[in-house]
């Protein structure tokens, strides 16, 4: 009821009052265009974004970042910054995001100005629903991390991993391996988010295939199996939460940093990394019809400022930017700091290979 | 009829002339009879339409409609996953049914059959619990039942059994934690069962050497039987279409019934497999729809069992000696594993950094932390606000316009049987299936209704026009026309006697119906889940993506916040309602 829907008859009207501007040659005076605003390089950039954002009013972020963690922070601290915007989110895995705001724009009523997640990249590449975007800080990204197209842009890594309960498992037990998950001392004990892509069941399967190839990774799920890892409906920060309470013993497939943010309070549990420990890039992107440009323009600069990924850092995310390295306590999770192998699963290969890793789990864990 | 076959033309002739003319009279309606059926008829038939063609279309990658079909129809006969959903979720509504009325009964016949201490306050716990979100109740018994819940502990302390003692998830314990949630409705009908049996036969007994318990058995059951059996069905069907126990107790254990599969579909499936979904709430509608015929049927009957007549009847209460403290004592432990436990685990949550079980090193780390969250300007904020307006709007809605609808219906303006039947007709949606078909008619709908608070207004609005329509016309029922003809007599218009005459006097039945309505939208989960966006979250979903995104210790302290503040409101309704003689049964 309070959505800012936009009304329907503004459109004709300011296209008809547009067509006349041009007509009459007066084209300098007209308002830009989404598009040129979410690529505009003058230098009076920022005083544009910014005196436009003052009209708009408002920012609504969908993410997969975990509220309390690093979605509500950042809210708060953008907020802060520019306290003439209201600030919304609104947090779902990456698939629940796609599909809202794919609903959002059939209904015609698109809310969120920015989306970010891991898993959120290729789906709206596919379904060619973003529009590209130019920002001053992308060029102090490596290009591994960059989109040519320019639909997103990193935000932070993540390292997937595991979690296990430091009351119940000794650490010399810790699994170091995928294989070490198959001891029989682990039945029923293990669990995994179900559902999803970049998560949980889907990410393990997804890594395995590409690392390993289809025969080795289903001889491994097939023993996998025998193993009775627990599915469980919810984001891979409430599977660690599993654990902490001592539900399960070990979590696979969540992300690494999230044991590490709760020992921080003293939680009782601690990370894990198996080979080949996959990495994933989270991605901010601008969607076709975003309601409110500017607003959405100064979320993407600021999240990939140093001043935005130093708040990554400090709340025990991992920062994607060179030169913002990773907390002192997340140094253990980063596999190249303690030698281990990682394996870059991108936007692309994610969501080519998810149709197949689906394919096994709904044979081997339903 | 015996006429010759000239006369049997005339008659004919006769016959189908008077046919013609009740057909017109019957279709010829009134204005406002004609507006409010127009209005239901927008009001109802785009979803259902919308739900039908989801069940026919596949999806696009986006969820858009693509390519006509019937094959989801066709993977129903064939899904074994349909089998199986379907089998679960009898067992399931059927075993809940069972724990309700077992709990609901034995309080009921307590309170008012028996002169136990303490017996009023089941009916104060009993509003107050209806008012807690079922997310909230789960949640809190899967905290009490989990591996690492008190339970658990207790048994491990006494039997040494590990962290296995019992499992939660599955079968049984969906089971318990839906009865013992259903146990409070079952108590508020039942209670209306027992107050109205007449207690002469039950004194007969006693005088022919019954003991207190055999009497209880062989009379006092045996005439509530025919109710408790109708009560069976409804909160079979309630149990049937529920949501969030078979979400957070039943998936984790691999066991699906016919919501969560729903729910899956759209919300886990990529792309939403709206189709599969379609073909699943058709399939559940029609069961439901066969259900509550039975159940109709069965409440009919049961009013033969009828015990108050014409004789001096009087209510009254058993005298049970010493053993009225035994008594008081079930109703103390029922207090506790209804309310107590539930409550006092998800507030010792509440004070946690993070949660890991009820430990005693647990209580020297509390902290405050979770209720500066909630407390502060923000989503949980809006969320308490957006609650109170949903719940204060659809009661508004509802409640009025099943008044109208009634009295049109009892006072049988012409067409208003047709009004009737239409807004009872939502009762065969189940909460998840109304969101679903809403869901579509919003995405399609020219005007952007999608993710508002309004939409689930809306949506909320027709899901319980039935149960307005119920309290309504029991209202209008008491009131005898001879107070309208009055009024009419002396020059009022027909719109002037209902507001003045009529209106006033069922405000009681209004009020109570008010009260319902406000309870059951602000406890759904089912209805915003899958219609809420960024500006419109409610507390049910708040807590339901709370638990998703693993946030136990804020999730209970907006849970104790609102239980708080919904205990002072049913405190407040249960005072009103003892001051007015409101009845919620």
């Amino acid at each position: 009821m309070r959505q800012r829907a936009k009304n329907p008859t503004t459109w004709p009207i300011a296209g008809l009052a547009l067509g006349c501007l041009v007509a009459f040659g007066a084209g300098e005076a007209r308002a830009l265009t989404a598009q040129e605003i979410l690529n505009y390089k003058g230098p009076d950039r920022q005083q544009m974004l910014v005196k436009g954002a003052r009209k708009e009013g408002k920012l609504v972020i969908y993410s997969s970042m975990i509220i309390n963690q690093m979605l509500r922070p950042l809210t708060e601290a953008f907020g802060k910054k520019y306290p003439f915007l209201e600030v919304k989110y609104w947090r779902g895995s990456s698939g629940k995001t796609f599909r809202k705001v794919t609903a959002e724009m059939r209904a015609n009523a698109l809310a969120a100005d920015v989306i970010e997640g891991s898993g959120i990249t290729g789906r709206i590449v596919k379904a060619k629903i973003a529009q590209p975007f130019y920002s001053p800080e992308l060029k102090a990204y490596p290009k591994i991390i960059r989109d040519p197209n320019r639909v997103w842009a990193t935000t932070r890594l993540r390292y997937i991993g595991g979690a296990y309960n430091t009351k119940l498992v000794a650490k010399a037990e810790v699994p170091q391996t995928m294989e070490d998950l198959l001891n029989p001392k682990w039945k029923g004990k293990i669990a995994w988010r179900a559902g999803t892509s970049s998560s949980g069941q889907m990410i393990v399967i997804t890594t395995l295939l590409l690392a390993w190839g289809d025969e080795r990774t289903e001889t491994f799920l097939k023993a996998l199996a025998k193993q009775n890892v627990v599915p469980l409906h919810m984001s891979n920060r409430g599977v660690v939460d599993r654990v902490i309470e001592g539900e399960y013993w070990l979590a696979i497939g969540a992300s690494a940093h999230h044991p590490v943010i709760s020992a921080r309070k003293g939680a009782p549990v601690a990370p894990m990394l198996l080979e080949p420990v996959p990495t994933l890039n989270a991605t901010i992107s601008i969607l076709k019809g975003v309601p409110r440009p500017h607003a959405a323009m100064l979320m993407v600069d600021y999240l990939l400022s140093v001043e935005g990924q130093k708040l990554l850092q400090k709340q025990g995310y991992l920062p994607a930017r060179p030169g913002v390295p990773p907390a002192e306590d997340l140094r253990q999770i980063v596999p190249s700091l303690v030698g281990k192998k990682e394996f870059f699963v991108s936007p692309k290969a994610l969501l080519t290979t998810t149709k197949k890793s689906k394919k096994l789990a709904k044979k081997y864990f339903r | 009829m015996t006429a010759g076959p000239h006369k049997a033309e005339s008659t004919y002739g006769a016959a189908m002339a008077a046919a013609g003319r009740s057909l017109w009279r019957k279709f010829g309606v009134s204005p406002v009879v004609g507006a409010l059926i127009l209005v239901l008829v927008i009001l109802i038939f785009p979803p259902l339409i919308f739900l039908v063609k989801t069940s026919l279309y596949t999806t696009t990658f986006t969820g858009a409609f693509d390519k006509f079909t019937f094959g989801f129809y066709g993977e129903l006969v064939n899904d074994p996953l349909f089998i199986t959903s379907l089998r679960n979720t009898a067992v399931y509504a059927m075993g809940s049914a069972t724990v309700a009325i077992l709990l609901g009964a034995l309080q009921a016949w307590i309170v008012e059959r028996t002169n136990t201490p303490l017996r009023k306050y089941v009916f104060l716990v009993a509003i107050i619990s209806l008012g807690i979100p079922s997310v909230l109740y789960t949640i809190s018994f899967l905290l009490l039942l989990g591996k690492t819940g008190p339970v658990n502990q207790l048994l491990d302390f006494f039997f040494a059994t590990g962290r296995d003692g019992i499992n939660v998830y599955s079968m049984w314990g969906m089971i318990v934690i839906e009865g013992i949630d259903f146990a409070p409705l079952a108590f508020l009908l039942l209670s209306s069962v027992f107050r109205s049996t007449d207690a002469s036969f039950e004194e007969a007994a006693m005088m022919s050497g019954a003991g207190v318990l055999r009497t209880f058995r062989k009379v006092t059951m045996k005439l509530a039987l025919p109710g408790i059996y109708a009560l069976l069905i409804l909160i079979f069907i309630r149990a049937f279409e529920s949501f969030e126990t078979p979400a957070f107790v039943g998936r984790p254990g691999g066991i699906y019934v016919l919501t969560t599969n729903i729910f899956e579909n759209i919300q886990v499936d990529e792309p939403p497999n709206f189709g599969q979904a379609g073909a699943f709430a058709i399939a559940l509608l029609a069961i439901v729809w066969v259900l509550l015929y039975w159940y109709n049927q069965l409440s009919r009957r049961a009013e033969r069992f009828q015990t108050i007549t014409g004789k001096g009847y009087r209510p009254r209460v058993m005298d049970l000696g010493p053993w009225r403290y035994v008594t008081a004592g079930v109703l103390v432990v029922l207090f506790f594993v209804i309310i107590g436990f539930p409550l006092g685990i998800v507030l010792y949550a509440s004070f946690q950094p993070f949660y890991e079980g009820v430990t005693l090193s647990g209580f020297s780390t509390m902290t405050l932390e979770n209720y500066y969250q909630v407390f502060k300007p923000g989503s949980f904020r809006d969320a308490i606000v957006n609650t109170v307006i949903l719940g204060v709007s659809t009661a508004s809605v509802v409640g009025p316009f099943t008044l109208l609808c009634a009295w049109l219906a009892v006072r049988r303006y012409r067409g208003a049987w047709l009004l009737d039947q239409l807004a009872t007709l939502p009762l065969v949606f189940p909460s998840i299936v109304m969101s679903v078909a809403f869901l579509q008619v919003f995405l399609e709908s020219p005007i952007p209704l999608y993710g508002t608070l309004l939409s689930i207004i809306i949506a909320s609005s027709v899901r319980y026009l039935p149960y307005g329509m119920r309290y309504s016309y029991a209202g209008v029922l008491q009131i005898h026309k001879e107070l309208e003809e009055a009024a009419a007599l002396a020059g009022a218009t027909q719109p002037k006697t209902f507001l003045r005459v009529v209106a006033p006097l069922v405000a009681p039945a209004l009020m109570t119906c008010w009260i319902f309505v406000f309870l059951v939208s602000t406890k759904a989960v089912s209805i915003p889940i899958l219609l809420s966006g960024p500006d419109s979250q409610v507390i049910a979903v708040t807590m339901f993506d709370l638990w998703e995104n693993g946030q136990t210790v804020e999730l209970a302290a907006v849970g104790v916040s609102w239980a708080v503040f919904m205990t002072v409101l049913s405190t407040l309704f249960y005072i009103l309602a003892r001051k007015y003689g409101l009845k919620f049964e």
